[in-house]
């Protein structure tokens, strides 16, 4: 596989001085990281080569100083919209991991006009009661990540990076059941995929029937054996699919597979 | 104890058969098989009537020798024929099957046969990887893949992709769900490692056969360790045990049987089909390697008079730890129905009743 070389750079919004990664080219597609941060995997490199993807960093993760002034989610979502206004980028597509998929939401839905179509790769806005962000070593985290922690190949994210933004994290994150944005769902009509690794332990992938309920144009997607991390656990299963509905939308149902043998 | 009967659908005709599988199947003859299939409704309701619990049936093709390519024609026949008795499919092949399909046709029949379907899901014999042409090296992935998908299918009440290794779907949300919630009593039927974590992680049941108890037992206990690493305790119903059963009025006679019966399969592989095959598809008991079962007779593991035979079954719970036996009672590798109807009535009238409080 041709590396593809991710670009870093830096814009400003409410204050804050956010780091992004940069690689491809063709329609945006903005990437929001889940609770512990930045981390590229195999599956931006897969969709940097069909998409210009911008993986950002949210203020308080990485390197970035302790952020103690973002209050709520939607906030943080308003402080990503302008940090992507900065790049120029009028329409794009929104993928959120995990804590990042409930930035994603609250962003989609204060732009709805903007944002052409969501990903959630095991999204964190609707939790089963009792779900625990995985804490402890590395290899700890990593167990509860990861379907297959030992294909796992580039480093994994410093505990104490991870420390510093749980603050930031559980202050952001909400309830399990979050009945405010969860009423406002309702009317984001954004065609969404949510996907769920048949066995994420961190939460039930149980919960993604949730967002078929709530939201008219929703579609969700079983990652087999994969857990939390689908995109690292299963790059080319979670590319493949990720690429097809945001090409196709609803469309993307329809096989284009081919089964003939020989002509 | 429950206790099941095997039905083969036992095939007899004039033509005598080649003993290589596949077995051409020119010289099948449609009259002889019509009357297979009459004897299995006749066999059956008399097994219903001596009060065995279920009634099983396999998956196999391209052989006289158990006549039911496929369960679920063979279970729908049964249902509709039978009122009382359960009917277990063990049960659909499931990595040459579309898994969507399984579990609709599974669901199906559960909720037309009034919730009287138990199911075993499983990988299959090593010949069968020929059937459809399946890479027998990927049957084991297959297989986990298809049996998880399989689960979700009944389970899901949304409509759902599924973004598989093996197995790809954009939309699955099948119509009609099984009649018993969440589903019908489930097995995962093997020895293996592998089959022993899917049912003990999914709360499923698991299923043994033809081995020694000690040999299937290793499997077994593997299977309740693992339930209990996941948190809970199996019931005895939950382990199946098929075996051949060899049962005469006294000890000798039944040995007596055995021993003029052929020690080789009625229909194997050729030798150079076989010999590849070893060494493409690999088997385990509970993790320890074993030899794929390509040639040879299945051993008969319950054999002798009546009172031998509820020892044995005695025996089997105390060590394989099963609370279901299968049991085919036809001598292996005959040919002839009247030994099994005599079997069947001396099971029913000596040993059944015995072995209910085992």
């Amino acid at each position: 596989m041709a590396e593809t070389a991710f670009r870093e750079g830096h814009v400003d919004a409410d204050g804050f001085r956010i780091r992004f990664l940069e690689a491809g080219d063709g329609v945006p597609l903005v990437h929001l990281h889940g609770a512990g941060g930045l981390r590229l995997t195999p599956t931006h490199e897969l969709l940097a080569r069909r998409f210009r993807v911008v993986a950002f960093e949210m203020p308080g993760f990485g390197n970035s100083p302790v952020n103690t002034r973002t209050e709520t989610m939607p906030e943080l979502a308003s402080t990503m919209s302008r940090a992507i206004d900065r790049l120029g980028l009028d329409t794009f597509n929104l993928m959120g991991t995990s804590f990042g998929g409930k930035t994603a939401l609250w962003l989609a839905l204060q732009q709805t006009g903007r944002v052409q179509a969501l990903v959630l790769e095991a999204p964190a806005a609707i939790r089963q009661e009792g779900a625990a962000a995985p804490s402890g070593t590395p290899q700890e985290i990593a167990r509860r990540l990861y379907a297959h922690p030992e294909r796992v190949s580039a480093p994994l994210i410093d505990p104490a990076l991870r420390a510093k933004a749980q603050p930031l994290v559980q202050r952001l994150l909400g309830p399990h059941r979050d009945a405010d944005l969860e009423s406002r769902l309702q009317d984001l009509s954004t065609p969404t995929l949510v996907l769920f690794g048949t066995l994420d332990g961190v939460i039930a992938p149980a919960m993604g029937r949730l967002y078929k309920d709530l939201m008219p144009n929703c579609h969700l997607v079983f990652v087999y054996d994969a857990a939390h991390a689908i995109s690292t656990d299963r790059p080319e299963a979670f590319t493949e699919v990720v690429v097809d509905f945001l090409e196709r939308h609803e469309a993307f149902v329809i096989s284009r597979a081919e089964t003939v043998i020989h002509p | 104890m429950k206790v099941s009967f095997f039905e083969t659908a036992r095939y007899q005709a004039a033509k005598p058969l080649p003993s290589e599988w596949p077995v051409p199947s020119g010289v099948y003859e449609p009259d002889a098989g019509a009357r297979a299939y009459r004897g299995m409704i006749e066999r059956l309701e008399f097994v219903e009537e001596l009060g065995f619990d279920w009634v099983s049936v396999s998956e196999h093709h391209y052989s006289p020798r158990i006549l039911t390519p496929s369960p679920i024609v063979s279970a729908a026949f049964l249902a509709a024929h039978l009122k009382k008795i359960k009917i277990a499919l063990l049960g659909p092949i499931v990595p040459q099957s579309n898994p969507v399909r399984v579990a609709e046709e599974i669901a199906m029949l559960d909720t037309m046969a009034q919730g009287r379907l138990v199911v075993g899901l499983l990988r299959g014999t090593s010949n069968e990887s020929l059937t459809y042409d399946l890479n027998p090296a990927e049957s084991r992935e297959r297989t986990d893949e298809g049996m998880e998908l399989i689960l979700k299918a009944w389970t899901e009440p949304q409509p759902f992709g599924w973004q598989g290794r093996h197995f790809r779907y954009r939309t699955v949300s099948i119509w009609p769900r099984p009649l018993q919630q969440p589903h019908p009593p489930t097995y995962a039927l093997g020895t293996s490692r592998e089959a022993c974590e899917f049912a003990a992680r999914h709360h499923l049941g698991c299923g043994v056969s033809y081995g020694s108890f000690e040999g299937v037992g290793r499997a077994t206990k593997y299977y309740r360790e693992e339930c209990a690493h996941h948190g809970w305790q199996p019931s005895p119903e939950q382990i199946i045990y098929r075996a051949n059963m060899l049962l005469a009025d006294t000890d000798e006679e039944a040995h007596e049987t055995l021993r003029k019966l052929p020690g080789q399969a009625p229909f194997s592989m050729r030798p150079r089909i076989r010999d590849a095959m070893m060494t493409l598809d690999s088997r385990n008991i509970a993790g320890e390697a074993r030899s794929p079962i390509v040639s040879g007779a299945l051993p008969t593991t319950f054999i002798g008079s009546p009172d031998t035979v509820v020892d044995q079954v005695r025996r089997c719970r105390d060590v394989v730890g099963a609370g279901v036996i299968d049991i085919s009672l036809h001598p292996p590798g005959s040919n002839d129905l009247e030994p099994l109807m005599r079997a069947l009535e001396l099971f029913g009238k000596k040993v059944l009743p015995r072995i209910r409080d085992i």
